[in-house]
């Protein structure tokens, strides 16, 4: 076995992120097992890590921005960007001097792509309207950045919204279709293949596509598929076997399995089965909760937009 | 004559009170992205002027043993008759909210329990009055036996 008689010191960020071929990395470990310095100095460099992740988010100052951007330059690529924790950790250290144990999030403009890597997460600040945190392994790209529309496209990976501002200024597009922010925190994934899924904690999203929407209020979930766009949204504590016959499209059992809450699924379900399956899920909705005055059976089994509408509003009491 | 006069407004008094009650649901309910954070939303029903309506309550809870009563947050929405609350409450204990309105001559009250997940709709209480200390305390119990989660 060959005996290193420099420090590893470059190497151990690389190291830690996993980026050493296999032989290069046996080597460095073997050095650090048997240089007191340098696995000083790992501990160091995963102890900066760490902290950083321990830390709350507040926004830094742009000068700083600056600093970081022009010590990353180096490994950027032609359009995409990997944020790589240690050297973050190695800057936010000076950070961290100056700020009392903050990190930073960044801002980007229309047009740039941000992707993040296995280990890597950051939050983005969407104008003065809220916060975007991106989980490791995510792909997205900012696609308009301005005071009356804030747009992303999320090409890959999850991504945790937290939204404070009036509905429909934050929009994020994906292959099956676009979250509309109605006031809302929510975690949006999608795979490469542009399968989705949706999960809103506060307040409500509309997921929109080519004139197919469905409502996914707090508590709720929705799958979506490209192609095909926004499925049938349900509580997160509707009945296993209820989310089970969404996936299989099993009416008989989504009817007999639905609570008087899950009339959210029921109700996105009436406009979405066959024609000659209406009057089941209509006359079991009504079963469930008491029509309201001014909806009818025969306008809302047409389908009338007016009635449906008003239906939902009142069934949103039970949701 | 008197006396019949008094009892046909004792009747129509309690027809009035009768009708005068609350719903609670989900923020989405509201329609109000502002509510959006709130704990729930509910809305006054069977009441002919919703804006002379007097809407308060407390949230009544238990910690580490101590008993607390903390006024409550309630805030109008953008419709007329809805109303959010929102939690200024601790996460840790046992927590209800007690509700209480009224308008005109008509009062109403609701006791919702608050779980770990929200409220508990299905074991919330409706009344035709403020509830009583003896119903607050009925659900704060049954909180802490599980009943309520």
């Amino acid at each position: 076995m060959t005996m290193f008689t420099r420090h590893v010191s470059r190497q151990l960020g690389a190291l830690l992120d996993g980026e050493l071929a296999e032989q290069e990395a046996r080597r460095v470990e073997t050095h650090v097992a048997q240089c007191a310095s340098c696995r000083g100095e790992r501990e160091q460099v995963q102890l900066g890590m760490e902290i950083l992740r321990r830390l709350p988010p507040v926004e830094a100052p742009d000068a700083i921005w600056v600093g970081i951007e022009a010590a990353l330059e180096e490994h950027r690529s032609r359009r995409v960007w990997a944020i790589r924790w240690w050297r973050l950790a190695f800057a936010a250290s000076l950070i961290l001097a100056l700020a009392g144990g903050t990190y930073w999030s960044v801002r980007r403009g229309a047009g740039q792509w941000i992707e993040t890597d296995s280990v890597s997460s950051i939050t983005l600040k969407v104008g003065q309207i809220g916060s975007v945190e991106i989980a490791p392994n995510t792909r997205l790209r900012v696609v308009t950045a301005r005071p009356g529309e804030h747009r992303l496209a999320l090409a890959r990976g999850e991504i945790r919204a937290k939204i404070s501002a009036p509905p429909r200024l934050f929009f994020v597009d994906t292959a099956s279709g676009t979250a509309v922010d109605l006031g809302c925190e929510y975690t949006l994934n999608t795979d490469e293949d542009g399968l989705g899924l949706l999960r809103v904690t506060k307040g409500w999203v509309s997921f929109q596509w080519k004139g197919l929407e469905s409502l996914v209020p707090a508590g709720a979930m929705c799958r979506t598929q490209p192609h095909i766009g926004p499925g049938i949204p349900c509580f997160e504590d509707a009945p296993e076997s209820l989310k089970k016959a969404l996936e299989t499209n099993s009416l008989d059992t989504i009817l007999a399995e639905a609570r008087v809450r899950d009339t959210l699924t029921l109700w996105h379900l009436l406009s979405r089965v066959a024609v000659e399956d209406r009057a089941r899920v209509y006359d079991r909705i009504a079963s469930l909760t008491p029509v309201p005055t001014g909806v009818t059976r025969e306008q809302a089994l047409k389908l009338d937009p007016e009635t449906l509408r008003r239906w939902k509003d009142e069934l949103a009491w039970t949701w | 004559m008197l006396r019949l006069g008094i009892a046909v407004c004792a009747v129509v008094a309690l027809a009035l009170g009768q009708g005068f009650t609350f719903t609670i649901g989900n923020p989405v309910a509201s329609q109000d992205f502002q509510a959006k954070s709130a704990a729930f939303v509910f809305r006054t029903e069977g009441c002919a002027d919703p804006a002379k309506s007097q809407i308060g309550g407390t949230a009544e809870g238990v910690v580490k043993g101590a008993r607390r009563s903390i006024s409550l947050k309630v805030v109008a929405t953008s419709r007329p008759g809805v109303y959010a609350v929102y939690q200024n409450w601790p996460g840790e204990g046992d927590w209800v909210v007690n509700l209480k309105g009224t308008c005109a001559n008509a009062s109403a009250g609701a006791v919702v329990p608050i779980g770990p997940k929200g409220f508990v709709r299905e074991s919330a209480k409706f009344f035709p009055r403020a509830a009583t200390d003896a119903e607050i305390e009925t659900s704060l119990k049954a909180i802490a036996q599980g009943g309520s989660k």
